[in-house]
């Protein structure tokens, strides 16, 4: 039995800088720092340790482990494969396992969906094709990190949705059909999606001697850091390996819990405390001031025991600005001017946040660009965009349609102009339009040669972006004479290197092209060795079985690493959840549309369902309104508390009376805003 | 200027030596550029999958899965015949000591973290440590370039820094060996001894380097290598206008293997959260 530790606090008791203190503490007493396994919810939470672990300071010596449960069973599984692929039942176990991301568990998803789409038993729910994929592999998921059955997963929705339309129940029930049928794919071709990961690791490897031999001897200690955001899985694991540890620090961040809706535990994650020997509460946090501490105590009263707190001596309203504007854009020039005015003032861009419940294309469009116009660094969380809303992509994609006419997919005239333009230096767009009006027909094999246009309008074009236009052309009848033998990541890793990013073309010295032109060889790559691990004849219905994937929007693989975005000194635009798991702080916050009923609506998925689909959700009980209304409450109390915590100076808040889509907005944030300022009378308003 | 928790390897140095360009473009600005390496590249590609299967199988081996277990997967004819010949180096199978596949180890220098992930380690406490690096190249080179690798004086200097804890104790240099085993001459192993001179020269000789890269702004471009050779299996190509086509895969000489050894292993802070 080990030797153990809970620690509980809220964000900002320094439990973490704790934890790093420990581990020192372990290395110092001759514990072999590979024998230290640090676990975390996710990536981004392991980053202190990561930089901890490799700082000057840190003793030489062997590398501390820091992982997710998900990269520890990804890593067990893929060296120790061989000992379970038979037992686990896989029609091929002396192959070596594929295992899937989200974009490449859509793709293979996407052929079970797109027939059961086409008998229409999705018909009620209006929900697109790739929606639907991912909604049941959130319950495939689901269904791993709660330890059910998939059957368990429909009959957990048929219940809880009770006596009400009487379609669901058919659609829930054909939902886990069809996840029945990917998950006996994945067995006969050794595919593995994020679920069947956890539930190999945990029904197998776990109990696999080998594996528990090196486990054993190999981990000695463990500390789990906010343990308060993972899944019931987690607990199964740490409760499964406890009596082998010789020590164990448990962290829970007391009004975490915000991936709930990813399926965490924070009520069952508790009750950990019960193994441990010690256990160590702090209240207090070292970052905020008593005002933010008592706008966490309103926030906590008024949401959790809905009844007002005593009246505190310090005024919470004290750390809040509020201002009212009538409309959208109104909002965005105050918060931008207010960050102008702070940065003036000596702040730095990464002490600012931007936050909002959902944060849409256009909105983030409009703020990115009003900050970059006022000369201020801002980088923008976007958790997924579809490869080709990226214009470098687009533009790599219509090359790609261009160079495969027997498709018979035709670009529209528009996308031929953009890609013209963007790739070829000296087209501005008036001239690539020109040029695209030319020279490209659709339905027509190729495109046509400069050399083929009138004069006049050769001149116009100018002949240097003529001759460039033309090794472009040639490029592209070149290549379709090799199309078979050029697997689609190929085909773009060519034409960037030996075109697009020569001297003289538009991705030349164009690093953000680079990136996005990486990620979509990346993509192309992880499909086509995933999908085709053994190569093809002919390559051209592959890549023609890409495009149109893309073209159908499952793709949205175009991610910047977390922690780069977030260590730039850069005002950072998020979503308020997404900012919350970086678990960072910054001086200043700026909340958007706080009328708006977004901060505490969730996701519309009627495929699944973030409460019901968990394990301490009874079986028999049905999902009421009243249920509803209660754990939105409780969400956006920890969504507010967690914010005010992560916020050492100031918050400004910002009310529009028509929101982004021009309704009147009066939501219940806004609602426990004006009781606040009812009762302290003072907060900051600004006005316009 | 390099990005925080960064740590050094003998990779990232060899590609300074080789073209600080390089370095500055990968390891200072983390700048993805997406073109081709080698030609042809589906070959090529297969080439390092064979080569990272095999350091997994050697990896599985070592962690106590049965050779016969682990033969029945191989279906590929050049993997099996590296596996055999693998199977039949005696002095790795041999040798008394713990074992460790696949370990990270990591000094500090001079306030600059240099770390090295071993493909395998045999300690015998408080007598001898031999590291052995598995290398599936398709020629051998000669003990005389990989002594100009910076690997040959990257290993044995972190083990030496950071090892006392494997070692039960310091390590004396003199204790330190180093086999390179080339998978298709497996018969023809390549052992370097290490001792306190070449580990001092060796400290020297990083410590220099590290300094001359601190030496950088990184606003400025960094020189660009130049021995254009390197150039044609580098992704870079064309942002330094050293050409348009890849090199060829039948030409890569093992002198610019480092293209190849910076991808065949997988590093571990690959495995991502698979969320959803
Ligand atoms: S292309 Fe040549 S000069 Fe440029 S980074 Fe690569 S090796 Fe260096």
């Amino acid at each position: 039995m080990p030797e153990s530790w809970f620690l509980e606090g809220p964000a900002g008791a320094g439990k973490t800088t704790y934890a790093i203190q420990y581990c020192h503490d372990l290395v110092r007493n001759d514990v072999s720092p590979e024998a230290i396994l640090v676990m975390v919810p996710q990536r981004a939470l392991g980053r202190p340790y990561q930089l901890a672990f490799t700082g000057s300071d840190w003793p030489n010596g062997t590398q501390i482990d820091i992982v997710t449960l998900g990269g520890l069973a990804r890593r067990g599984l893929e060296m120790f494969w061989p000992l379970i692929a038979d037992k686990a039942g896989f029609a091929h176990p002396e192959w070596e396992p594929a295992f899937l991301t989200i974009e490449t568990s859509q793709y293979f998803m996407a052929r079970f969906v797109n027939s059961a789409v086409k008998t229409g038993i999705f018909d009620s729910i209006n929900v697109p094709p790739f929606r639907i994929m991912g909604q049941l592999l959130d319950n495939m998921s689901k269904a791993a990190v709660n330890g059910f059955l998939l059957d368990e997963v429909a009959d957990r929705l048929i219940t809880a949705w009770g006596d009400r339309h009487s379609s669901r129940p058919s659609v829930y029930r054909a939902g886990v059909d069809i996840a029945q049928h990917f998950r006996e794919y994945c067995l006969q071709n050794n595919l593995l999606d994020f679920s069947l990961q956890i539930e190999l690791f945990m029904n197998h490897l776990l109990s696999e001697p080998v594996y528990r031999n090196f486990f054993a001897s190999r981990y000695g200690h463990l500390i789990a850091d906010n343990i308060e955001e993972y899944f019931p899985v987690a607990d199964d694991f740490i409760r499964d390996v406890w009596q082998e540890l010789d020590s164990a620090l448990l962290i829970y961040d007391t009004d975490g819990g915000y991936r709930v809706f990813l399926g965490a535990d924070p009520g069952g994650m508790h009750v950990l405390r019960n193994l441990c020997d010690h256990i160590e509460i702090i209240t207090e946090t070292r970052v905020i001031s008593p005002e933010a501490a008592a706008l966490v105590s309103e926030f906590d009263h008024l949401l959790a025991l809905n009844s007002l707190p005593p009246l505190l001596e310090v005024n919470p309203g004290e750390i809040i600005t509020i201002a009212s504007h009538k409309f959208y854009p109104d909002m965005i020039e105050w918060v931008v001017a207010r960050i102008v005015e702070l940065i003036a003032q000596g702040i730095p861009p990464g002490e600012i946040v931007i936050l909002a419940p959902y944060l849409g294309d256009s909105l983030r469009f409009v703020l990115m660009s009003r900050l970059e116009e006022a000369g201020i660094a801002a980088v923008s969380h976007r958790p997924s965009r579809a490869v080709r809303d990226e214009p470098a992509a687009r533009a790599a994609l219509t090359l790609l349609a261009l160079a495969h006419p027997a498709w018979e997919y035709h670009p529209p005239a528009a996308d031929v102009a953009d890609a013209l333009h963007q790739v070829i230096d000296d087209l501005d767009p008036v001239r690539a339009w020109l040029l695209a009006q030319i020279v490209y027909r659709p339905g027509r094999d190729e495109l046509g040669s400069f050399d083929g246009i009138r004069a006049g309008a050769q001149e116009r074009i100018t002949y240097r972006a003529g001759e460039k236009y033309e090794r472009l052309r040639e490029w592209l009848i070149r290549y379709r004479s090799e199309a078979d033998e050029v697997p689609p990541d190929h085909f773009f890793s060519r034409l960037f290197g030996e075109l697009l990013s020569q001297p003289g073309y538009g991705f030349h010295a164009d690093f953000e092209a680079g990136r996005v032109v990486a990620q979509l060889v990346e993509s192309a790559r992880k499909f086509r060795r995933t999908l085709y691990p053994d190569g093809v004849d002919q390559w051209d219905a592959v890549t023609h079985e890409y495009f149109t994937l893309v073209q159908d929007g499952v793709l949205a693989a175009l991610h910047v690493p977390s922690w780069q975005q977030q260590e730039e000194d850069a005002v950072f635009l998020a979503p308020a959840y997404t900012f919350l798991m970086r678990n960072r702080w910054v001086d200043y916050q700026f909340w958007l549309d706080v009328g708006s009923n977004q901060w505490w609506e969730r996701l519309e998925q009627p495929l699944t369902h973030p409460y019901v689909l968990a394990r301490n959700y009874p079986l028999d009980q049905v999902w009421t309104d009243d249920l509803e209304f209660r754990y939105r409450r409780d969400a956006l109390r920890r969504l507010l508390m967690g914010l005010v915590r992560r916020c050492r100076k100031h918050i400004f808040m910002s009310i529009t009376s028509l929101g982004e889509q021009g309704y009147e907005q009066r939501g219940p944030l806004l609602h426990l805003l004006q009781q606040i300022v009812q009762r302290y009378g003072d907060v900051q308003e600004a006005a316009e | 200027m390099l990005p925080s928790g960064f740590q050094y390897s003998q990779s990232s140095m060899q590609d300074y030596v080789d073209c600080p360009r390089r370095f500055q473009l990968r390891y200072v600005e983390s700048q993805p550029w997406p073109a081709v390496q080698a030609e042809p590249f589906l070959e090529y590609e297969r080439h390092i999958e064979r080569g990272a299967t095999f350091h997994r199988l050697v990896e599985r081996h070592q962690l106590g899965i049965p050779a016969d277990v682990l033969e029945s997967g191989i279906q590929d004819n050049d993997l099996k015949a590296w596996w055999r010949g693998y199977l039949g180096f005696d002095d790795v199978h041999n040798m008394d000591g713990k074992r460790y596949p696949e370990l990270t180890l990591s000094a500090d220098l001079d306030g600059s973290r240099l770390t090295a992930t071993f493909d395998l380690l045999v300690v015998l406490p408080g007598q001898r440590i031999v590291i052995f690096d598995w290398k599936t190249y398709r020629g051998r080179p000669s003990k005389r370039v990989f002594a100009s690798r910076l690997q040959t004086r990257v290993y044995p200097l972190v083990l030496c820094a950071a090892g006392a804890g494997l070692f039960g104790g310091p390590v004396n240099p003199v204790q330190v060996s180093m086999v390179y085993w080339v998978a298709s001459y497996p018969n023809e192993p390549i052992e370097f001894e290490y001792s306190e001179e070449k580990g001092a020269t060796d400290r020297d000789y990083l410590q220099s380097i590290i300094k001359d890269i601190d030496r950088h702004q990184n606003n400025t471009i960094w020189l660009l290598t130049s021995d254009m050779s390197r150039c044609k299996y580098c992704e870079y190509r064309s942002l330094c206008g050293r050409g348009d086509a890849a090199g060829q895969f039948a030409e890569l000489d093992n002198n610019h293997d480092n293209i190849i050894d910076s991808i065949v292993i997988p590093s571990l802070e690959d495995v991502e959260e698979v969320g959803f």
